[in-house]
């Protein structure tokens, strides 16, 4: 039986251990923007911090649900080190995989990006996993 | 976990079990393999009157309402009536000519506050409602108010989430033109005092809306009984079909109330020019367009459907599951029932989880075959004063039992230890 579960262990690892996930102020970020989901409540800042043109980190603080928490800590993790352009195909690209269902698939895909995989199952959540990318993509459009 | 054995199931009298019987989707359908549906908050499940009805009316006698002049559709309007005076009855209204149908108890609530508040809205005037009231008994409110200059005030809840009526001294002020209050709240589950309240505010010339929806289904009522003025319900959350509902009002305010859409079927004369065109009457009036004739009478179908369970022991089999959900759950470490577990509750239980968001709670149930709502249930209002955003909500229906209500404690049990 193909194992339908959103709560792959990837995705359970990322929501207990979350990377680049600060508690406080995003201090010293060049670019900081917001994505709310009032329909549950979560709250997601996300913070680049450039360097020649690259992002030499990208961190994250808000609330939200395990697939929330944990799409955002992938996503700081997969765009450490790109340029802007990269991060915005990356961004672009995930919207695609995400809006399309099935088909789409990333390029170059971070492994650990395949963990909500299975998410793309269910529409409703969605826009859990969307939400970091987006306001990640609003800061990328900024630079 | 420890809940109570399963020969509780037909305490209150009512068999679960055999009821479910008349449910196809849930004994039949491929979705439902499985499925411990504890959604009914959302919407109900249909027993087979009620799909025999739809069934009967398009195979038998459909055809149009108060329009024709030959035997089918005499038959049309004849069972069309027939549909309303049953649902007059189940209601106790005075008179079949009090009950109007609508599309469901969202508009049923907007049309009282369009066609009968707002024109008597005064700046410096205040409408009540509480801070339990979902979206729909809010939203119509908050916006005449805004438009009228006048004050929309909030009944606070003590708390067990009852009304706190003792801190709300000014209800029956002479300013007071409505007060809307739900019938039982759709996140709490509390049921609220309305025949007391209505009784006063009767006293003082106010007139009361009751948001019926997630009462009718379970808790005997009768208008006559109740002393409201207005009273709104959805049948999809009654074991009737979607897309219809209804607004009962008292004879003297559906006579004051204006009609909000105005087309076929609701007209006497219309006027030349921008000339006043004149309506017709009671509940006609309300009722512009062709009428939903397979609704209604499955609509009625439902209700005698809840007649013939009784409405008595419904209520008691619901209080008796939600009491056994509200104990078992409160066993689980980092569980909390809302707003405290010593809220009197009927049919609706809502609760949160340390540590582990309602929307991950909902899915892991739902992966385990337990229907429940996650969210903030269209109640952001009282989302707000309990401090949540969010939050998970089981609700029970007539074809729930014990072994529900141990799947839903298994379920809420096994995502605590997944997100440990």
């Amino acid at each position: 039986m193909v194992d339908r579960s959103l709560y792959k262990e990837t995705l359970l690892r990322h929501y207990r251990h979350p990377h680049n996930k600060c508690e406080g102020e995003l201090k010293g970020a060049d670019i900081v923007r917001r994505g709310d989901n009032p329909r549950c409540g979560d709250e997601i800042e996300v913070g680049l911090y450039l360097h020649d043109g690259h992002l030499a980190q990208v961190k994250f603080r808000g609330r939200g649900c395990s697939v929330c928490i944990a799409s955002s800590s992938m996503m700081t993790e997969a765009a450490q080190g790109r340029s802007a352009k990269e991060a915005r195909q990356l961004c672009a690209d995930m919207q695609a995989w995400f809006q399309t269902g099935d088909g789409g698939e990333l390029t170059d895909p971070p492994e650990d990006l395949q963990a909500l995989s299975a998410v793309r199952e269910y529409p409703a959540r969605r826009r859990c996993v969307l939400l970091s990318w987006e306001a990640f993509d609003d800061a990328l459009r900024s630079i | 976990m420890a809940v109570a054995a399963r020969d509780i199931n037909s305490i209150g009298g009512l068999d679960a079990q055999s009821v479910r019987q008349d449910f196809p989707l849930l004994c039949r359908a491929p979705l439902a393999q499985g499925l411990h549906y504890l959604d009914n908050a959302a919407t109900t499940h249909k027993p087979q009157v009620v799909i025999d009805a739809i069934t009967d009316c398009y195979s038998g006698y459909s055809g149009p309402i108060h329009r024709g002049l030959y035997p089918l559709a005499e038959e049309a309007t004849r069972r069309f009536e027939n549909a309303r005076l049953r649902l007059a009855a189940f209601l106790g209204a005075a008179s079949a000519d009090e009950l109007v149908f609508t599309r469901s108890a969202t508009e049923a609530i907007n049309m009282v506050a369009w066609g009968w508040a707002r024109e008597r809205l005064q700046p410096g005037d205040r409408i009540w409602v509480s801070r339990m009231e979902h979206h729909a008994n809010y939203l119509p409110w908050q916006r005449i108010c805004r438009d009228r200059g006048a004050e929309l005030r909030i009944i606070e809840l003590d708390e067990d989430g009852c009304l706190d009526l003792a801190g709300s001294p000014e209800l029956f002020a002479p300013q007071t033109r409505m007060i809307a209050l739900c019938q039982v709240s759709n996140v709490l589950g509390v049921e609220n005092p309305l025949r007391e309240l209505c009784a006063t505010a009767r006293a003082h010339d106010i007139p009361v809306l009751v948001d019926a929806a997630q009462g009718v289904s379970h808790l005997p009522l009768d208008v006559s009984v109740l002393g409201c003025d207005f009273l709104a319900c959805s049948a999809h959350k009654m074991y009737g079909p979607s897309g219809i509902g209804l607004l009962y009002g008292r004879a003297q305010r559906l006579a004051e109330m204006d009609p909000l859409l105005l087309g076929g079927g609701m007209v006497d004369e219309v006027g030349e020019g921008t000339a006043d065109s004149t309506w017709t009457g009671v509940p006609a009036r309300f009722e512009a367009g062709s009428p939903n004739l397979a609704g209604a009478v499955a609509f009625a179908a439902a209700a005698d459907y809840l007649q013939e369970l009784d409405l008595d022991r419904i209520h008691a089999h619901l209080r008796m599951l939600t009491s056994a959900a509200a104990e078992a759950l409160t066993e689980l470490p980092g569980l909390r029932l809302l707003p405290r577990a010593e809220t009197p509750r009927s049919a609706i239980l809502s609760f949160t989880l340390d540590a582990v968001h309602p929307h991950d709670l909902a899915q892991v149930a739902g992966e385990q075959g337990v229907a429940i709502r996650a969210g903030h249930h269209c109640a952001q209002p009282l989302m707000r004063s309990l401090g949540l955003m969010a939050t998970a909500r089981a609700s029970f229906g007539v074809y729930n039992d014990m072994g529900d209500v141990e799947a839903l404690v298994r379920a809420v049990d096994s995502a605590r230890r997944l997100f440990l």
